[in-house]
């Protein structure tokens, strides 16, 4: 059976690429169709009907035509910019940082709606808590969860038993907690305090950021929690998250 | 199927090298590549010679202005030593060509800093990766009193977060910070125009006169 010509999707633009004269290349996420790379003709020209439509973070109503190479953008319509997360560099650093991630873990036309509904009301926590990273670590673990990478936080990786208070740590590369006796060999073991595991649990259990709890978590527990997943995400996606690198980088600025 | 770098059938190996470098330029493909190298295989010496020379007199002599960071044969450049431009103006754009299209206007008789890109996380381009503290140097150093720092950077994502951490930075400083109007292109329709630029246009709107 041949596939129709044209589609319709909804999807959030997660990173856009300049191409020819006024093209424009937009990698976006859709909730029926996955990650599509598709072109956006003319959309850098001041006039097109397409002006300013394919900036990363946009949430669109889409209608596109198959190409050979691409798909292409035969109309568009945005339904929010999500312009509350775009009103500071720090906050666009953090929302462009749930992009990136997805970008990296989402694979090409394989539809994924829970990772894209995640996905949104990730943006809209950034929204309303712009300087809180409960919500970007709940990202990092829900995300981990939806493309199949949960770390192990309940049981030791290795020999399988369930985990004691205070006898555990934590190795990225082999895929969660380990008990005190196990060790794999060529894996980087790293120390996890129990306040820092319970935190992991927390946002395991909770499905939704705006479920999460107010909490007061000590900065050292954070940045603990905020290693270990780190770790992980940066071992599977086997390259540094660049927009990490950025929010370090102007944190003291 | 055209290989750059390999002579292809019929073709030779000096053809393939230049078709090879040609093919590195933004916006030559390899079928481009391949037409603009016959191309100058075809025309006169020195005239092939003249095309050659000016691509390394650029790389020889261009050099960056150690005032406002664009490109330019002598520094500090023509704008800079302009003693006719207001010096208590700077305009910030993100590209040399940007520069040039503000020029073009003929509307603006201040200086200017380029910064040679913007602040873009998805590519981990950071404040040091790109010309800000040049400019924060100058701001903070300069001799003549500055009345206005004017951001120009492209009304995009990267352009805005780019511009919200120079207006950070400059805060308290005493200087206003403008940036460019945001709305309605000449030759526009409302209809399509996305919500930003019509949010935009709407809160930038003036009185007619």
């Amino acid at each position: 059976m041949t596939q129709p010509r044209t589609y319709r999707a909804v999807g959030l633009t997660l990173r856009k690429r300049l191409a020819g004269e006024a093209d424009v290349i937009a990698t976006m996420l859709t909730r029926e169709h996955g990650k599509l790379d598709v072109l956006a003709r003319g959309a850098r020209r001041l006039t097109s009907k397409l002006m300013g439509h394919f900036e990363p973070l946009t949430l669109l109503r889409v209608a596109v035509a198959r190409g050979r190479a691409l798909d292409v953008i035969s109309e568009a319509e945005v339904i929010t910019a999500f312009q509350s997360v775009k009103t500071g560099y720090q906050t666009t650093a953090r929302a462009l940082y749930v992009a990136e991630l997805v970008d990296g873990f989402s694979a090409e036309s394989n539809a994924n709606p829970a990772l894209f509904d995640l996905t949104l009301q990730t943006l809209n926590a950034i929204a309303e808590q712009p300087m809180s990273d409960l919500p970007l670590r709940h990202f990092d673990l829900r995300l981990l969860d939806l493309s199949g990478f949960l770390p192990e936080l309940y049981c030791c990786i290795d020999c399988g038993a369930e985990l004691e208070p205070e006898r555990h740590r934590y190795a990225a590369g082999a895929g969660g907690t380990l008990c005190p006796d196990c060790a794999p060999p060529d894996t980087l073991i790293r120390p996890l305090s129990l306040p820092a595991l319970k935190v992991l649990r927390l946002l395991h259990r909770t499905a939704q950021p705006a479920g999460l709890p107010s909490l007061n978590i000590p900065a050292a527990v954070q940045n603990e929690v905020h290693s270990a997943l780190s770790a992980t995400l940066q071992y599977w996606l086997d390259r540094p998250v660049q927009s990490q690198r950025f929010l370090d980088a102007t944190k003291s600025a | 199927m055209i290989t750059p770098g390999q002579p292809t059938p019929g073709s030779t190996r000096s053809l393939g090298q230049l078709v090879a470098e040609l093919n590195r330029l933004p916006g030559v493909g390899p079928k481009s590549a391949q037409r603009i190298a016959y191309h100058i295989a075809q025309i006169p010496a020195e005239e092939a010679r003249g095309l050659a020379e000016a691509i390394i007199a650029v790389k020889d002599v261009l050099l960056f202005c150690a005032e406002c960071r664009n490109l330019t044969d002598a520094s500090p450049c023509d704008i800079c030593a302009n003693p006719q431009r207001n010096r208590d103006q700077i305009c910030v754009v993100e590209d040399p060509r940007d520069l040039v299209a503000l020029e073009r206007t003929r509307a603006y008789r201040g200086l200017y800093h380029v910064l040679h890109g913007v602040l873009s996380p998805l590519n981990g381009v950071g404040p040091e990766d790109i010309h800000l503290p040049q400019l924060f140097a100058r701001l903070d150093g300069a001799s003549d009193p500055l009345q206005e720092v004017i951001i120009a950077t492209n009304p995009t994502l990267e352009g805005d977060a780019t511009a919200d951490f120079i207006q950070r930075r400059l805060s308290g400083s005493g200087v206003t910070i403008t940036h460019l109007a945001r709305g309605l292109p000449v030759g526009g329709t409302l209809e399509f125009a996305d919500d930003t630029t019509l949010t935009r246009a709407l809160s930038g709107r003036s009185p007619l006169e």
